[in-house]
């Protein structure tokens, strides 16, 4: 279920996607709801594809909260850039060093992912990537399957 | 991260510069003659006889990923587009982890079991389709000489730079050191002077980075400045519109699963179970080493806009002209061969796929197979080596031309058949067929036409962009229309390893 969720979710981003570029050849340049509905396609295209990557017999149970909180963080953090009024100027606040908004789309959506995806990727790695002795059972198994499709 | 660098740079002849490049090209070599004596067969000489640990696949995929444009192209369109130009390494966070859940463990399962070679070896058992495998083999090759051309142009241009001899002279140089180390010692060469260079690049970028930031009185200095005289380069999106920044994240995001020269390495870890560890150490290495490509950026336009620069002549030199002006003798020698080691080991892998290309996946593609691989292997790796070489002396707009396509191509002829493909068993042969040939004419017909000015895309639209998206929804159109065939062109053990 939750596989076939992530393939819906790539075909769906993909109507998102198609639409935010068919957009732009509207008269005026690409209209505001254009860029939103690439912002979203391309959030959840790279999220579903995780998903979809991650899925073991069809679940990625441990992942589930990890991918709703990634998809928010990107369309939070590029969405804050796009409503936020710009304020980018002489005495501006900094954070981090940055304005405001840069600061949000540079470290929410740039830097926090590499503090978080890695790590969890490491430790759901033994229910939803390999275990020890893994190798040798899939190459067993995928043996068995090609003697017996040959039978 | 590899786009083209076809711009002059300032010349950089000086003796710690030209010292630090002979020392570096020497131990290349050292490390191409070792490999060398390593290689034994055609798995050896196209996937490292599946015998490199943790460390090396992630500096060495970190390598690949990463080309010159890193380096200089990068800090340059910093520099001219302010932040919009940081959406093009704002999804490394996601990449890396994304790649090793949707190829890491399938692509090394594949060489366990069928010892897959290529990335087309892979489509073609995944869908039983020498057609399949074939076409994605002309797509590889079509990127690969375009690539080439322009890392060539690029390490001609560097080198010119350092040594101060004639561009044309200088790519030949570097094409033969190149080839040199990798005609012989085939990818095993290519990952173990990656684990050289990458580390040098790391070092060099950190280094960088610090001493950019140093330079300017921090990061709030720098913004500060900035911010005082244009504060449009600080907005999220820099000098682009929103549209345009976002297509870079999306295309350079999921584009990185379509990157056979980067995902082929899967093929070669030793033992599978370090993949655990894999996005920690590659991601980290890989967002030290892009450290560069935003601090120079960000610290010449502070110096130009504050009057301490002159606006620079062209965005491209950046790099140089910071290294030139503000960094110690020695952090400069280390760039400029950090420059050419980043150039050198995109190109090796470049060439490793394009000989696998040409000697192995076209000729079963048409029924055929070469009865000595590892020899016609070293044979292509030449022939393709020479033939971007004389492509790159025609320096300007076609090699440019030929560089820009070459991710997008990627991306749009392999996403969907490949990364998709091997995680979805209701994916068809029709399906994967139809997807790389969409990619291929949309990507071809549109570049050309944008190429000769006959046609141009509204403001952000980008060609590979809107490529890979008609790729992927062809994908899935043909493959449901033709759902009936899934389960036939799916063999039983290929699929064991798209449940595992």
């Amino acid at each position: 279920m939750n596989k076939s969720l992530a393939l819906r979710g790539i075909f769906l981003s993909a109507l998102l996607l198609m639409a935010g570029y068919g957009s732009a050849f509207l008269p005026g340049g690409t209209p505001t709801w254009g860029t939103w509905l690439f912002l979203l396609g391309t959030s959840l295209i790279m999220i579903s594809t995780m998903a979809l990557g991650a899925a073991k017999g069809g679940q990625f149970r441990g992942l589930r909260l990890l991918f709703a909180f990634l998809f928010l963080l990107i369309v939070a953090g590029l969405g804050a850039a796009l409503l936020l009024p710009p304020n980018e100027g002489p005495g501006s606040m900094l954070l981090l060093g940055l304005p405001l908004r840069a600061a949000i789309v540079v470290y929410g959506v740039g830097l926090l992912p590499v503090l978080l995806v890695p790590i969890f990727y490491a430790w759901t790695f033994p229910s939803l990537g390999m275990r020890d002795g893994d190798l040798a059972q899939i190459r067993e198994a995928a043996e068995a399957a090609r003697r017996e499709a040959a039978e | 991260m590899t786009l083209p660098q076809t711009q002059d740079l300032p010349q950089a002849v000086q003796p710690l510069i030209v010292g630090v490049a002979v020392g570096y090209f020497l131990v290349v070599a050292a490390i191409g003659i070792w490999a060398t004596r390593q290689i034994r067969t055609a798995g050896d000489f196209f996937a490292a006889g599946k015998g490199i640990g943790l460390v090396a696949l992630s500096l060495s995929i970190m390598s690949a990923t990463l080309s010159g444009f890193t380096f200089i192209g990068g800090p340059g369109l910093v520099y001219a587009l302010g932040l919009g130009a940081l959406f093009i390494i704002l999804p490394a966070g996601l990449t890396n982890a994304m790649g090793a859940w949707v190829l890491a463990k399938r692509l090394r399962l594949l060489a366990e079991v069928r010892h897959t070679l290529t990335i087309p070896d892979v489509i073609g058992a995944r869908y039983r389709s020498p057609l399949a495998q074939g076409l994605a083999g002309v797509a590889i090759l079509v990127a690969v000489v375009g690539y080439m051309a322009t890392n060539f142009l690029a390490l001609g241009l560097v080198i010119s730079a350092i040594f101060g001899i004639d561009l044309g002279w200088a790519i030949w140089l570097g094409m033969g050191v190149t080839l040199a180390y990798a005609a012989g010692g085939g990818i095993v060469a290519g990952i173990y002077t990656d684990v050289f260079q990458g580390s040098l690049m790391a070092v060099a970028s950190l280094l960088v980075f610090l001493f950019a930031l140093r330079s300017g009185g921090g990061l709030g200095g720098i913004s500060e400045t900035i911010l005082a005289n244009d504060p449009g380069f600080l907005a999220p999106w820099g000098t682009l519109t929103p549209l345009a920044a976002l297509s870079f994240f999306f295309v350079f995001g999921m584009g990185s699963l379509g990157q056979p020269h980067v995902v082929h390495k899967f093929f070669m870890l030793r033992n599978p179970l370090q993949l655990r560890w894999y996005p920690l150490v590659t991601t980290n290495a890989l967002v030290v080493t892009m450290l560069l490509y935003f601090g120079v950026g960000m610290a010449v336009k502070a110096r130009t806009t504050s009057g301490d620069l002159l606006p620079l002549a062209l965005a491209d030199h950046a790099t140089p002209v910071f290294l030139l002006n503000y960094a110690p003798d020695l952090l400069a020698a280390l760039v400029f061969s950090g420059v050419a080691a980043a150039i050198m080991s995109t190109v090796n892998s470049f060439m490793n796929i394009g000989a696998a290309a040409a000697m192995h996946d076209l000729p079963v593609a048409l029924g055929r197979r070469i009865s000595n691989e590892l020899l016609w292997g070293r044979v292509s790796t030449v022939l393709i080596s020479v033939a971007a070489a004389l492509i790159a002396q025609h320096s300007g707009a076609l090699v440019a031309f030929l560089g820009i396509f070459g991710w997008g191509l990627f991306a749009s002829t392999l996403v969907p058949a490949l990364a998709i493909g091997l995680n979805w068993e209701g994916a068809t042969r029709a399906g994967a067929i139809a997807s790389i040939s969409t990619g291929l004419a949309i990507t071809l017909v549109f570049e050309t036409l944008a190429f000769f000015g006959a046609f141009s895309f509204p403001t952000g639209v980008t060609i590979s962009g809107l490529s890979l998206v008609a790729s992927l929804l062809v994908f899935f159109g043909v493959s449901h229309w033709t759902r009936h065939q899934a389960a036939r062109d799916l063999d039983p053990d290929i699929r064991v390893i798209l449940e595992a």
